[in-house]
């Protein structure tokens, strides 16, 4: 009988450890082959390197428990034929004594015509469809034995058959007819060729059941040997799967601190840069009032007495001084759009627009501007960095179409993405060079001279800080002297 | 209306104390305006000590104080004139170059009655003064407690 082990499936694959540390540092191949290995898994995120961890702990769980338990029910399977095996050689026992009692009887009853001496004879014929049918159910289904117990049967119904004829003669013809065969038995020779197949099956018997024993035992071994591989395996694979938790924890923990530091040193930064502007705004602002004031003063005191000449040179002055008074003002708003809190709502842009028309209303005497305001969408956003955008926009508008006989604005969205609205700005004024574009929202970026248009070129770069902030860009199109449009995106509902 | 309560002006910069000066001088108030060049200073002035133990008793009519300023600040000042019973009704209004949220904010926690940022534009800048000194000054009705004024 073949052993169970031999065709059970091979063990878990301990080969593939998610883990690429075993590194046989001497043979490149499988340098390589690691490597390879490595970059697969590097593609794995932890929660698939963990769980493919446990679904290999999970398979050799699944494997050593199906080959142990096929170990141990050919276990179980042996010792019932062990016992079936016992039972039969104490059957062959039994009938074996019962047919030499009545070969023994029968020779008796031979010599003396006591019929008491047929009583094993009688007993073992009447008694041998029983055995039989026992036999029969002790071999089972092994045809080889099946067969032997057939041939066994018949060589004791030949005996017995024998036994009966002499039986027979002796009751008919009288103790004379059968005095030859009284002495040797009728049937010493059958009885014999009956008493070597039971030894020789005993044997038989004897011989499988220490195979058995023997498959028992290596089944055994088996089992506990691989139960201990098994117990391994885990023991392997479940400190790999803590290793890579606790690697990629530490690694999480260490980016959380290395974070954190930056944050810091970023607050710190920022704390420096809100000293900087605030110094900014209270002591550069102060010696501009001074010059300009003093040239005032100046030009009061000794206004009349003063040339053209020198009246102009005072003029300079205090403009240059407003100027400058007027780009720290600008710089600070920038610095502030950055550094302020955003204070989330949602905006009726349509309203939004409406007020910084309004609020524009001075520059706007004497324009014949005509507006094209579009239905314009709620969105996202904090309201007065908003305000600040449209400000801009609206005001370079109206700047840039200062010269035109028929200036026009154009206030529109357009949805092109999901989730995300355009804004623009469109106007006819006079345009710039596209190849200029990439400057339009640079800080301190001006396409224009300053005795063509005033500005301190902070306007558009507010834009696009505030813009970027909410999560939108900016663009711009234009031609020389055919207008521009300004876009800028905003998501329309975002929760951070 | 005259009153000879005087206006104190805390400026530790000359230059804008002169400033403010000629803009108050176009309205005639300038000869009411006591300046101090530093939040001690104007503490000194408040409660009639070191050079101004001497001085008549009574409140300003008005004070107008500089944020940023040496040894106290602007803000320390406002704190100790809102915390005292006899000085919280004079009126303050904080004239500062910082136009910061903070600033502002702080001031107005701590019962500053007005908040003016000086403009760089000196036109504009004498405009403030003038209107701040006559309406303070001039027009608005100081408060009664505590002033026991030589008028």
């Amino acid at each position: 009988m073949e052993i169970a082990t031999q065709d059970r499936p091979a063990p878990p694959p301990a080969s593939a450890p998610p883990v690429s540390e075993p590194v046989p540092k001497h043979t490149p191949p499988s340098i390589l082959r690691v490597e390879r290995l490595s970059t697969w898994l590097a593609k794995w995120s932890i929660e698939q390197r963990v769980l493919a961890g446990f679904g290999l702990v999970f398979a050799g769980i699944l494997v050593i428990s199906v080959v142990s338990y096929r170990n141990t029910s050919v276990v179980v399977q042996n010792s019932r034929l062990d016992a079936r095996s016992h039972e039969l050689v104490q059957l062959l026992g039994s009938i074996e004594e019962a047919l030499d009692a009545a070969e023994s009887g029968h020779r008796r009853y031979l010599v003396t015509g006591d019929e008491s001496y047929l009583k094993a004879h009688h007993a073992i014929v009447e008694q041998m469809p029983d055995y039989a049918h026992y036999l029969q159910a002790l071999v089972g289904n092994d045809l080889e034995r099946r067969e032997r117990m057939t041939q066994l049967e018949q060589l004791i119904k030949e005996q017995l058959d024998i036994e009966a004829s002499a039986i027979k003669r002796r009751a008919e013809q009288g103790a004379d007819a059968v005095r030859h065969l009284a002495l040797p038995g009728v049937a010493k020779r059958e009885l014999d060729n009956i008493h070597r197949l039971i030894a020789d099956l005993e044997t038989t018997e004897q011989r499988s059941t220490r195979a058995r024993v023997f498959q028992s035992t290596s089944s055994t071994r088996n089992t506990i040997a691989l139960l201990g591989l098994g117990a391994l395996l885990q023991l392997v694979l479940l400190g790999s799967v803590y290793y890579l938790i606790h690697h990629d924890i530490t690694a999480r923990r260490r980016v959380a601190a290395e974070l954190r530091r930056k944050g810091e040193l970023l607050q710190a930064a920022n704390k420096e840069l809100e000293a900087f502007s605030y110094s900014v705004s209270h002591d550069l602002r102060a010696p501009l009032r001074h010059i300009d004031g003093y040239a005032a003063l100046l030009s009061k005191t000794a206004g009349q007495s003063l040339n053209e000449k020198a009246q102009r040179y005072l003029q300079t002055i205090s403009d240059s001084a407003k100027q400058m008074g007027q780009l720290i003002d600008d710089l600070l708003v920038f610095s502030r759009m950055g550094r302020q809190e955003m204070l989330r709502s949602t905006v009726n842009v349509n309203q939004l627009v409406k007020t910084v028309i309004h609020d524009l209303r001075l520059d706007l005497q004497d324009k014949p501007i005509s507006w094209k305001i579009g239905s314009l969408p709620d969105v996202s956003g904090d309201p007065s960095m908003l305000r600040q955008v449209f400000t801009n926009l609206i005001s370079n508008a109206v700047k840039f179409t200062g010269t035109r006989p028929e200036p026009r604005i154009e206030i529109g969205a357009m949805q092109q993405v999901p989730g995300e609205v355009t804004l623009y700005v469109r106007d006819n004024g006079v345009g710039f060079d596209m190849q200029y574009a990439n400057k339009l929202f640079g800080v301190f970026q001006r396409l224009h001279r300053n005795d063509e248009f005033e500005g301190t070129g902070i306007g558009l770069a507010n834009v696009r800080r505030i813009v970027h902030r909410h999560g939108g860009r900016t663009w711009a199109e234009g031609a020389l002297d055919h207008g521009a449009t300004f876009y800028f995106s905003l998501p329309l509902k975002r929760t951070t | 209306m005259t009153t000879v309560k005087p206006i104190v002006l805390a400026e530790d910069n000359p230059r804008d104390a002169e400033l403010a000066l000629a803009a108050m001088e176009e309205h005639h108030i300038a000869d009411k305006v006591v300046i101090c060049h530093d939040g001690a200073e104007v503490l000194d002035y408040l409660y009639c000590r070191g050079p101004y133990k001497s001085r008549e008793s009574g409140n300003p009519v008005v004070v107008f104080l500089d944020l940023k300023m040496p040894k106290v600040d602007g803000i320390e000042v406002l704190r100790t004139i809102k915390n005292d019973a006899n000085l919280k009704p004079i009126p303050v209004v904080m004239l500062t170059s910082s136009r910061e949220e903070r600033d502002l904010a702080q001031s107005y926690a701590l019962g500053a009655n007005a908040y003016v940022v000086k403009p760089v534009e000196f036109q504009q800048f004498i405009s403030a003064v003038k209107e701040l000194g006559v309406f303070w000054g001039v027009i608005n009705e100081p408060p009664p407690g505590g002033t026991k004024s030589a008028a």
